[in-house]
């Protein structure tokens, strides 16, 4: 890690100790001086390196080993929605307006190890969305999709009012509540075994590979595991035309517990997780890395 | 059998690959009817008849959703696949921005529409159609939202069954709220389809709230956004039907003001809606095509939905008015807009049924600021009725209508003459509405008081009068009550730039019932500046409580003093630092009749740090008198000058000098006490034996009939002598005195230090450090002149 890549925030800065069970241990403002605003963060499971959108509209990737940040994409969207395979490359959409002003939308995959942008499904009209598995990556969409290879591990994802959980090649979908506008943001637990995902008008549902109902957490949005037991989400409040406050939330996963991890101030946070940190986003484009430590 | 099978194959291909280009080729529209549960977030316009809360009410969230499920309704008619964000109005389904955001995104929908409509937050109103994608104006961060908001915004412009007052505007939401920065509305950040927040029009425009209650209303903007996204697809020519729109209204009847406020209304939404007209549509056989009514929700609106191109007769019947018809065109995939105004049915003739004023011989006299007025059974015609209209003798005046034409006010620009047998005539020539004239004339007489206009008794301050620069205070008596109904917006002080000077509305004092005459006192709260001139100004429109009214405006110029300046060449005779020496009194204290007055200092002073203060009453009218232990050692001689500063209240008391010879105490009358605040008075020694005086106190009397008071606070500061300079004072130093135009010049051989010009009540008009007064505005008469020289002084005669 370079010298004066991270900058540890004033102590003040971070919320006391919460409750009794997690502490904030420390709070870090990331790629300070190096890049500008940053939005729509997301970490690999290893917590190694991170994906965003920078103030151009490029999709990047920071690695944490070498601290070296490359600009995977410049395309239009390319920063919104990318995500990790466990493949170690990064699938992502691009798209363009065509004729008679319909949205193709195209699929892409990227080698780290290469450099290289592989266009995996091409321009296309309709949802086109990247979905990140165990062993590699996808592309869901209405005409063609993609998978990195035949058998890609385990993978969740939502369309409509569904919940779509591939394991050992094996496609199930589940409807476990209802929800007129749909699901949103699913997520599979590090260990495999468990889903969570937001359904619209409900809140944060915890499920397991056979689509039973195990928890559900509160109307919270963009839920992310943080490890086996626990997820970060956002809370975030607007008063129907602008974002008013958001802030970031650990729920345990079972229901029986949560937290706040910062004030509701900032707005649209997004946090992610990954490798036992906690990334998020300002209004302002500021990405923060916070570690926490739980005591059970 | 293999034939058949490959043959199934086949087919099923071709209708999966049908789907897909069916698929590729079909746009897809995300709809979010904004807001959403009638709760916190929620806009609710309090309406009659609903109360604040009231879900039967006027919300956005209930327009914005009627208006996103007409639009998804015709979407799915004219073949785009659709998404919607709600279908209930509950604080459920009411989605966070950022899961609305990321539900349009997952859904893969080319187009956004976020629905709602507007408020001005503020208390001015207005209607229009805005539209806001996000970004910059002329830079959107979506590619083609710009376009998308330019295809929308004319459709939604077009609409005729609303009042627009002003045109359509486009705006980037950075642009248009630029204190949020870049975050922008929260449903266009994030968003990949290329997305408008659409505000189709004001809904805090009262009547535009009454049409967003209307189910028909909020279907036609949902038809215009389809129009809209037609055009951006270019699929307008894909669509064969048609709808007609329009607002029925009273073709004079004006809208009832209903609210606990009165509302703004433009245009002909000043006109009453009609409820429950049957509105047919016919075609060209006469056949009834489509059939439907007003609500009964003021608003008037009705909609033909889907219509086949062709001509067609719109037919609209109301019980209470005549039947109306219009023919219509029907174009594809296009609006038609026909509004009616309805003629009521009226059918007897108009009569006057009640008026004012009623008088007849032997009756009290009416008030000569009365007005007329004429009921009627209906709605009259404004032009015969008031062409029908003559007084004898006549009177200059304007007419006013109220309640829909129905009652008839006239009004005399100034008053009725006193004393006067008026008789009104309205001549059967006055017609109703509908173009029916009287029976017959109608008549009536009243004979008014002998008072027609306020009378001033008095004004401070008045016109020239030096006013100390130290918050002044204003005062207007009248020889009746005032109305005080927003009285001080009738009396403004202006400096000589047009400047209004403040004042704070609760230290406003005005007369009360019971009073004997009315007044209203306003102190200011900000100083003036000396030498300067200033304006009061009295409206017309003061008037009384029974609407008798000022002769005319004034403007009084007075001049701001400083009363506190150094007065040259004067010698201080008495400070008032102390008033231990002085006592005060009423009555005849020799024979135990009256009683003492309470003498104290006050802070309110001019010089050094306190002045003589006495709250004083008056004992049988008996004067008040303030005397002195203890005489200065300083004489006063015949000529010599006095000076003193008083502080008074308007009492209109007379306040005279005391000078004593050690055995005779003479008054030499100085002033009426008829301002407020400090004033400097300077007064000759003349008319008393030529003796030695010492300056004595003073002595108050009650001088006024009506004004003077019982009883009052009066204030007195530094007591100054300039002497005489015993030889002929126009020969002092070669002084002369001179009137040149507007300005009273002195010269001499010697330093002139000032002047000051003197009415004959003693009260010091102008004051001046120069030898030269401007005498510009101030009344012609004859005053004193007292001119300032090697420390003496010079006192002469001027007429001006």
């Amino acid at each position: 890690m370079k010298k004066g890549f991270v900058i540890l925030l004033a102590l003040a800065a971070l919320l006391p100790a919460m409750a009794q069970e997690v502490e904030v241990t420390s709070l870090t403002r990331l790629l300070e001086g190096v890049e500008g605003p940053a939005y729509y963060p997301v970490l690999d499971s290893q917590g190694s390196r991170l994906l965003f959108l920078s103030e151009s509209g490029a999709l990047k990737l920071h690695d944490f080993a070498d601290g070296v940040t490359t600009t995977v994409s410049r395309d239009y969207v390319a920063g919104h929605d990318a995500c990790f395979g466990g493949d170690g490359k990064v699938y992502f959409v691009t798209q363009e307006v065509g004729e008679n002003h319909l949205v193709y939308r195209t699929g892409n995959c990227y080698d780290v190890l290469t450099g290289k942008t592989a266009i995996v499904t091409e321009a296309q009209h309709g949802a086109v969305r990247a979905v990140p598995a165990t062993h590699g990556g996808a592309l869901k969409a209405p005409v063609q999709s993609y998978s990195s290879s035949t058998d890609i591990g385990s993978a969740v994802w939502t369309e409509g009012s569904t919940v779509h959980v591939t394991v050992n090649g094996e496609e199930r979908v589940f409807s476990p509540v209802d929800s007129w506008a749909g699901y949103l943001w699913a997520s599979l637990s590090p260990d495999g075994k468990r889903v969570a995902f937001f359904a619209a008008g409900k809140g944060i549902v915890v499920i397991d590979l056979r689509g039973q109902m195990l928890a559900m957490l509160g109307n919270y949005e963009m839920p992310c595991w943080y490890n086996n037991d626990y997820l970060v989400a956002q809370n975030a409040k607007d008063d129907g035309h602008q974002f008013t406050s958001s802030q970031i939330l650990l729920l345990k996963a079972d229901g029986t517990y949560s937290t706040e991890l910062t004030k509701p101030a900032s707005m649209t946070m997004q946090p992610t997780s990954g490798g036992g940190k906690i990334v998020y986003t300002t209004i302002d484009g500021l990405l923060y890395e916070m570690k926490i430590n739980i005591y059970e | 059998m293999k034939k058949n099978s490959l043959h199934t194959i086949m087919v099923a291909l071709l209708a999966v690959f049908a789907v897909n280009v069916a698929t590729a080729q079909q746009p897809h529209v995300y709809i979010n009817p904004g807001h959403g549960g009638y709760d916190s977030d929620d806009r609710n316009m309090v309406i009659y008849p609903f109360s604040q809360g009231d879900s039967a009410g006027s919300w956005e969230s209930k327009s914005n959703l009627r208006k996103g499920l007409a639009l998804q309704d015709i979407l799915q008619k004219k073949g785009y696949k659709t998404s919607i964000s709600r279908v209930t109005n509950t604080t459920a389904d009411d989605l966070a921005l950022s899961t609305i955001v990321a539900l349009c995104n997952q859904s893969g929908a080319d187009v956004f529409y976020s629905i709602h409509s507007n408020a001005t937050g503020t208390s001015s109103r207005t209607n229009f159609p805005m539209v806001f994608y996000r970004g910059y104006t002329g830079s959107p961060q979506i590619p083609n939202a710009d376009v998308l908001a330019a295809d929308l915004e004319p459709y939604l412009y077009a609409s005729q069954t609303t009042v627009w007052t002003h045109n359509y505007q486009i705006w980037g939401d950075w642009s248009f709220r630029p204190e949020w920065g870049t975050q922008g509305y929260g449903v266009l950040r994030g968003n990949h389809a290329v997305a408008n927040l659409s505000e189709g029009s004001f809904h805090d425009y009262i009547p535009e709230a009454y049409r967003l209650l209307g189910l028909q209303y909020c279907w036609m903007e949902g038809w215009n956004i389809s129009l809209g996204a037609d055009k951006y697809f270019d699929r307008l020519g894909n669509y064969s039907q048609g709808v007609i729109s329009g607002n029925i209204r009273d073709d004079r009847i004006k809208r009832l003001q209903e609210c606990a406020q009165p509302f703004l209304v433009y245009g002909d939404d000043n006109l009453m809606p009609i409820h429950n007209a049957t509105v047919r549509l016919l075609d060209d056989n006469g056949t009834e095509v489509q059939r439907t009514q007003t609500d009964t929700l003021r608003n008037g609106i009705y909609t033909f939905k889907f219509v086949n191109p062709g001509i067609y007769t719109v037919e609209v019947t109301e019980p209470s008015h005549f039947t109306q018809t219009a023919t219509v065109t029907v174009n594809a995939n296009a609006s038609t807009y026909q509004n009616f105004y309805l003629k009521r049915v009226r059918d007897t003739p108009p009569e006057v049924v009640e008026y004012g004023p009623v008088w007849s011989e032997g009756d009290p006299a009416v008030k000569c600021s009365t007005p007329i007025t004429l009921a009627f059974n209906w709605d009259m015609d404004s032009l015969t009725t008031c062409s029908a209209f003559t007084l004898d003798p006549p009177v200059e005046g304007h007419f006013r209508w109220e309640d829909s034409y129905y009652r008839l006010i006239f009004e005399p620009t100034d008053a009725f003459d006193v004393n006067t047998l008026y008789t009104l005539t309205l001549k059967k020539t006055a017609e109703h509405g509908g173009g029916t004239p009287m029976e017959e004339d109608f008549t009536l007489q009243f004979y008014t008081q002998p008072r027609n206009h306020l009378s001033e008794l008095a004004v401070f301050p008045y016109e020239g009068a030096p006013v100390h620069l130290k918050t002044p205070t204003v005062e207007l008596r009248v020889d009746s009550l005032l109305d005080t109904y927003n009285l001080f917006q009738r009396l403004r002080v202006l400096d000589d730039e047009g400047n209004e000077l403040p004042w704070n509305k609760r230290s406003i004092k005005y007369n009360k019932k019971g009073d004997d005459y009315g007044f209203v006192r306003i102190p200011l709260t900000r100083d003036i500046e000396a030498g300067k001139d200033y304006h009061l100004i009295l409206d017309v429109d003061i008037a009384d409580t029974a609407g008798i009214h000022l002769p005319a405006a004034r403007d009084i110029v007075f001049h701001g003093v400083d009363a506190g300046a150094n007065k040259p060449g004067m010698a201080v005779v008495e400070d008032f630092e102390n008033v231990d020496n002085y006592y005060a009194y009423t009555g005849n204290i020799y024979i135990h009749e009256g009683h003492g007055l309470p003498l104290t200092t006050s802070t309110d002073r001019l010089f050094g740090s306190k002045s003589m203060q006495l709250v004083y009453d008056f004992y049988n009218d008996a004067p008040v008198i303030i005397s002195n232990y203890a005489e200065s050692d300083i004489n006063f001689n015949l000529g010599d000058t006095v000076g003193f500063h008083v502080w008074g209240d308007m009492s209109y008391n007379k306040l005279y000098v005391s000078l004593s010879d050690g055995s005779i105490a003479y008054g030499l009358p100085s002033v009426t006490i008829d301002f407020h605040g400090w004033r400097y008075v300077t007064l000759p020694i003349e008319g008393v034996p030529d003796n030695n005086y010492k300056f004595y106190g003073f002595m108050i009397s009650r001088d006024h009939e009506l004004m003077g008071k019982d009883g009052g606070t009066i204030r007195f500061d530094n007591v100054l002598k300039a002497e005489s300079s015993g030889i002929d004072e126009v020969s002092l130093a070669g002084l002369k005195v001179m009137c040149e135009g507007d300005y009273i010049v002195a010269s001499a051989d010697t330093y002139i230090q000032g002047m000051e010009l003197i009415d004959m009540n003693g009260r010091t008009i102008k004051a001046v450090g120069s030898n030269c007064i401007n005498v510009n505005g101030i009344a012609p008469g004859v005053y004193l002149v007292r001119v300032f020289i090697n420390g003496r002084t010079s006192t002469q005669k001027v007429r001006l």
